[in-house]
């Protein structure tokens, strides 16, 4: 039922309206054809981000992908939660880590999910952030990475995106913008600041594909 | 589905054209097979890339100009809806302009509304008259005046780019008075835009084989003084020989009107390059291979079709 909804909703209407109106291009996009469990990290700028990446996904695993959203943003109200769960196939997050026992550790609840073989979406840079600039990432993308060392990591550049919908605008505009999926990295340690690094150079390579 | 085709109607002349065309693009395509079996080079490559892209783009437009005047006027509301965006992704725009923006994008069905019922003056003043008040009236009301007059300039003058000129094409066959006696608009519409095409072919043809002296060397170092005399004569002559299609012309108006769509479309052309230069970008977007954006094709047209219309007007009506 989840996945007949979420088929609906992103490989039927989002693809359509963001391939046709919006203009956005997918390049790349069979790299994802053969995963079976992934971890996908992409660069944030707007919430169409997340729109775009779920409609690239293929409508065989789209229900065991899920994007991992801030708790204090996106689960405001009941309602909210509900939406963000069928919706969009969300798992809310606190953006802190835990400091005593009682609190839920974001990064443990994301380790869960890659255990019972979901895959995720995750922002490392935490934000959204200024339109169209990259920010530096988070740690949580290394810490995950050193738990699930066998998980493949497939990073996504997002470009121009945040014209659509930028930061505090509630009207989509069209505007031509590209979705470029790059090949699973390959980490050569797995330390915590080398796995960031190695993240962070492999977005910038998937950008520099296209152009 | 059956009614749709159905309402095919060919007459004699224009089942000619479409012959003329598909033999166009075999002679072509084999052309360029050979040549790129005896010397490959990187031209024969691109200009490959460019007849795969005219066969699509030929089927396209015969599917829609032919079947069903519904399909020809959505499918030229979304040929200036996609040139719209391609342009408004370049501009740098302020963040306040967003919502006339979107005013921008819904006068296209208004105007192509206008144009299905062929409300003529209407037609005429919505975009140069309406959304030229109506535009610079909502970026006041957005309430952010920095830069405000660029905003004011680019958002009109992209709709008469984009929509008006394009527009045209969808009024030339809704116009009552130009689809009675021995004209139609059907007719009208492949003329001007076989006569647009060829003399932008012609104009790149006669530029690379007898090109030397540079017309506009700060705009665009491809476009010179023999292609342009080469592509006006030569368009001049296939207008012509194309004249069959408004039978009711003589030679002098053909020739006359050969030649305004000769001269106007290398300004179409010279225009676009200008905003192209400006913008430092080499072509308007990607998404035809091997021409570039879809304003990197139509840039003629939008300029050589409202004067087509009305030369049309005062040549055969009035």
């Amino acid at each position: 039922m989840k996945k007949l909804i979420l088929i609906i909703i992103y490989t039927i209407f989002w693809r359509n309206f963001l391939k046709i109106i919006i203009g956005l291009k997918y390049y790349n996009q069979q790299v994802l054809r053969k995963k079976k469990q992934f971890i996908l990290i992409a660069n944030h700028n707007s919430h169409m981000d997340t729109m775009a990446i779920m409609s690239s996904m293929p409508s065989k695993y789209i229900h065991r992908v899920h994007p991992v959203a801030a708790e204090d943003f996106f689960g405001g109200s009941r309602f909210k939660k509900i939406l963000m769960r069928y919706m969009v196939n969300a798992t809310l997050i606190p953006r802190k880590r835990a400091n005593s026992d009682e609190d839920i550790d974001p990064i443990e609840v994301m380790s869960n999910l890659l255990k019972k073989g979901r895959s995720i979406i995750i922002y490392p840079e935490g934000s959204r952030g200024v339109p169209g600039v990259m920010t530096d990432f988070k740690k949580g993308i290394g810490y995950l990475v050193k738990q699930n060392p066998t998980v493949d990591v497939i990073p996504v550049y997002l470009d121009g995106l945040h014209k659509t919908l930028p930061k505090g605008k509630n009207l989509i505009l069209p505007y031509n913008c590209r979705i470029i999926f790059g090949d699973s990295i390959n980490f050569d340690s797995f330390d915590l600041e080398d796995i960031i690094i190695d993240a962070e150079k492999a977005i910038h390579k998937v950008k520099s594909l296209v152009e | 589905m059956e009614k749709i085709i159905s309402s095919i109607d060919l007459n004699a002349q224009i089942q000619w054209v479409i012959a003329i065309i598909l033999s166009i693009l075999v002679i072509a395509t084999t052309t360029f097979w050979i040549w790129n079996k005896l010397k490959p080079s990187k031209l024969v490559n691109e200009m490959t890339l460019r007849t795969k892209s005219w066969w699509g783009m030929c089927f396209i437009f015969l599917f829609a100009s032919t079947v069903n005047p519904i399909i020809t006027y959505i499918g030229l509301a979304f040929l200036s809806f996609f040139t719209l965006r391609e342009i408004y992704t370049l501009l740098k725009l302020r963040d306040a302009d967003r919502s006339t923006l979107l005013v921008c994008y819904l006068s296209i069905p208004i105007q192509y509304y206008f144009a299905y019922q062929g409300w003529y003056t209407m037609f005429l003043i919505f975009i140069p008259v309406f959304m030229f008040i109506i535009i610079p009236f909502l970026l006041v009301l957005s309430g952010d005046t920095d830069d405000i007059i660029r905003s004011m300039c680019i958002l009109p003058t992209s709709l008469m780019l984009g929509v008006f000129g394009i527009s045209h094409l969808a009024l030339l066959i809704s116009f009552p008075a130009m689809n009675e006696g021995d004209i139609s608009g059907k007719a009208l519409l492949l003329f001007l835009i076989f006569i647009t095409e060829a003399n932008d072919i012609m104009q790149f043809v006669f530029g690379k084989i007898f090109g030397r002296n540079k017309i506009l060397p700060k705009v665009s170092p491809n476009k010179t003084w023999e292609g342009f005399i080469g592509g006006v004569i030569s368009t001049t002559i296939i207008g012509c020989f194309m004249g069959f299609l408004i039978p009711s012309l003589a030679l002098w108006q053909l020739i006359l009107i050969s030649f305004c769509i000769a001269v106007l479309g290398f300004m179409g052309d010279a225009i676009i390059s200008a905003v192209k230069r400006d913008f430092g970008v080499k072509d308007m977007g990607d998404s035809i291979p091997g021409h570039g954006g879809f304003l990197d094709r139509i840039d003629s047209l939008s300029t050589t079709s409202s004067p087509f219309f009305h030369l049309i007007y005062f040549m055969v009506i009035v």
